[in-house]
């Protein structure tokens, strides 16, 4: 595994808060939260969803962190959970049922939740389709601002940058309107990976940190998806009231 | 009889696999109501109950594989609706 090495041609661009606000007509809003309790997130994007299902409010974008979690969704094998309750309990990790699409998933310090919540009643009613345009968010975030060789694997849904897999996707819909989204390691530390199979496969797992000398941020990271977020849906975002809670990166110490 | 069918998912896609039943044989449904959660890829979904009435007869099982447009239930529908026997109820 070929670490540290500044062997991509790396653009970091950053997209600064005062673009968002060159933004007149809002078509999403995007809701930065910081540290956020899984539950929380759970609970909160439930109640957005209500509100987008009845014309209430516009599509929208949520970024987070979790605390360390491993999430279950149905039919998840529990013998994906590679350590015991008692080493998960050392490590600080919490396990919680959940009800998006996939298998099961680790999410931490380190990690950018993009969860979007997503009316697909004025796009196209498509689930796999709009699974690819989560991809493509991903995506063209890193290879177009990172210079990072991201792609995807056909019946692989996730994102890759060689035979590593930096994010997860999985996604809900209830009455069209999805929820969740996907998760992207940015500077993970690496003993929480090997805590699950993720998607129930063996598959090696890697943050984007990794492929860099220097550091990347997570905020700047995080500003990148929601550009590309705009591009692929072609739509303009605008922050919100809530957002900008702090981002840290990493190191978590349970 | 009203027949409760997989609709269509998008392009290309053909099967989603039941995760579970809201509602058992002979439970009473709520038109709206969440009644079957699928999965297909990394999405799930919902399939909600189209009227009310009594949920009859499961024909998709939680773990099968169901192909697009077959029928997953069926629901005996309400003669009387539910705001008619809240009605009745006051009376």
């Amino acid at each position: 595994m070929i670490f540290r090495r500044s062997v991509y041609p790396v653009n970091r661009t950053l997209l600064t808060v005062d673009r968002f606000t060159m933004y007149t007509d809002c078509a999403f809003r995007v809701m930065n939260l910081g540290i956020i309790d899984y539950v929380e997130a759970l609970g909160l994007q439930k109640s957005i969803v209500a509100d987008i299902a009845a014309g209430r409010t516009p599509h929208t974008v949520i970024t987070c962190q979790h605390l360390p979690v491993i999430t279950l969704p149905p039919r998840a094998k529990n013998e994906n959970i590679l350590v015991s309750r008692e080493e998960l309990k050392r490590l600080g990790i919490r396990v919680f049922p959940t009800d998006r699409g996939g298998e099961v998933t680790y999410h931490g310090p380190g990690q950018l939740l993009f969860y979007s919540l997503f009316d697909l009643r004025q796009d196209e009613k498509d689930l796999h389709l709009y699974l690819r345009k989560l991809e493509q968010v991903a995506i063209s975030a890193l290879r177009d601002n990172f210079g990072l060789n991201a792609y995807r694997k056909e019946d692989l849904t996730g994102v890759w940058i060689g035979p590593y897999k930096v994010a997860s996707i999985g996604i809900r819909v209830k009455n069209w309107v999805a929820y969740h989204g996907f998760s992207l390691n940015v500077e993970v530390e690496k003993k929480y990976f090997s805590t699950i199979r993720p998607c129930g496969m063996d598959i090696p797992m890697a943050s984007i940190n990794d492929f860099f000398s220097d550091a990347v941020s997570l905020e700047t990271v995080r500003d990148m998806l929601i550009s590309s977020f705009a591009d692929v849906f072609q739509m303009r975002p605008k922050l919100t009231e809530h957002s900008e809670r702090k981002f840290f990166i990493g190191r978590f110490d349970p | 009889m009203v027949k409760v069918y997989l609709p269509e998912l998008g392009e290309n896609i053909t099967k989603a696999t039941v995760s579970y039943w809201y509602a058992e044989e002979g439970a009473t449904v709520v038109e709206g109501s969440d009644l079957v959660e699928l999965a297909t890829d990394k999405a799930a979904f919902n399939v909600p109950a189209p009227c009310s009435g009594t949920l009859v007869e499961i024909l998709a099982h939680e773990g099968e594989s169901i192909e697009v447009g077959a029928v997953l239930g069926l629901i005996e529908e309400d003669t009387v609706s539910p705001e008619a026997e809240d009605e009745k109820e006051e009376v």
